[in-house]
């Protein structure tokens, strides 16, 4: 970027829009101006963000979230904002501010679930005998799954040790999987492929387990 | 004046929108296997301008070199290299999955389109 660019470029976002500005850059928009998006990123974001953090307490992150798609939004669909109703700023903060209310909102309801579901799971808890059946059981299981030759990799055969006795970390599985190195958003997502195809074989297996049997 | 803080967090968020030069940014660093410091070298920019340039609406196919000039206007950069990754985008895109692997008719198509695309312009400038 030239200079002279640079600087009236960024100069224009310094000043507040008087409302014959916010119409001809809401016009620019609805033209489809290539750049007029970076016009209103730089008039409109630092603003929203100030506000949103002191009215809200957002925290500045959550605010830059929600004014980011707030703006991308906009400039994707002008037409939802009628210039005839108010102010360009006024249309974006009031978006703005439903955003992090809304994110508020589901944030809250999720963690009512995760809290209700730890409660649930507690409650559930077994008593010392099932636990017991169930070790039992998981042996003869893994016993059945190696002579019938199913389980031909260690790394599988401890990991499905692991599922079988119950264990649900993550961390631990990883371990078992040999992928303890990965980083932690590769490890979950690679835990995750793990275990889903354990639990097939362990599927596949049940059902040939008891078709076996009858 | 220094970046805005939040410049990051949008150029980021661009490649959701199909509609940006942030989403062509991104799907012609995954097609070719290029970081943002190469994308940036292929502009001839920095990695400061690339965050900006994300921004931006992707140009209209009608008024192609209309809106390559007014970017080019505003961020100084230079047209013929961004049209090159705009082509290169739009060719990998309309590809059908599986011709993405062959690159003789990758390339065949790419020069194929950006013949067709500089005649649009020729005829529309």
């Amino acid at each position: 970027m030239n200079a002279q660019a640079k600087e009236s470029w960024r100069g224009e976002g310094m000043r507040y829009p008087s409302p014959a500005d916010e119409r001809v850059l809401h016009e620019r928009v609805v033209q489809r101006d290539p750049v007029a998006s970076t016009d209103v990123f730089m008039t409109y974001m630092d603003r929203i963000v100030k506000i949103l953090m002191q009215r809200l307490g957002c925290d500045e992150d959550a605010a830059h979230d929600s004014t980011v798609e707030v703006i991308f939004t906009y400039i994707h669909k002008p037409a939802r904002y009628d210039p005839g109703k108010g102010r360009l700023f006024s249309y974006l903060m009031q978006a703005a501010r439903h955003r992090v209310v809304d994110k508020r909102r589901s944030a809250d309801a999720r963690a009512r679930r995760d809290q209700k579901y730890g409660s649930d799971f507690a409650q559930r808890a077994r008593t010392p005998k099932e636990e017991l059946e169930d070790l039992v059981e998981a042996r003869l299981a893994m016993k059945r799954l190696v002579e019938r030759g199913y389980l031909k990799n260690e790394r599988d055969w401890d990991a499905l040790r692991l599922i079988l006795y119950g264990e649900r970390s993550t961390e631990s599985l990883a371990v078992a999987l040999g992928l303890a190195s990965l980083p932690r958003d590769e490890l979950k997502r690679a835990v995750k492929r793990h275990r889903d195809r354990l639990m097939k074989l362990l599927g596949r297996f049940g059902k040939e387990d008891s078709d076996g049997e009858s | 004046m220094a970046n805005p803080k939040w410049l990051k967090v949008a150029a980021q968020r661009s490649g959701q929108h199909t509609w940006t030069l942030g989403y062509i940014f991104e799907q012609y660093r995954k097609h070719e296997g290029k970081s943002a410091e190469e994308l940036a070298a292929d502009l001839d920019c920095s990695l400061e301008m690339l965050d900006w340039l994300s921004l931006c609406r992707r140009p209209d196919e009608e008024r192609f070199a209309e809106h390559l000039g007014m970017i080019e206007k505003r961020f100084a950069v230079e047209p013929y290299r961004l049209a090159a990754v705009l082509r290169r985008v739009e060719v990998l895109d309309v590809l059908p999955a599986s011709q993405e692997g062959g690159e003789a008719m990758g390339e065949d198509a790419f020069l194929l389109a950006a013949r067709d695309h500089s005649t649009d312009d020729e005829t529309s400038s």
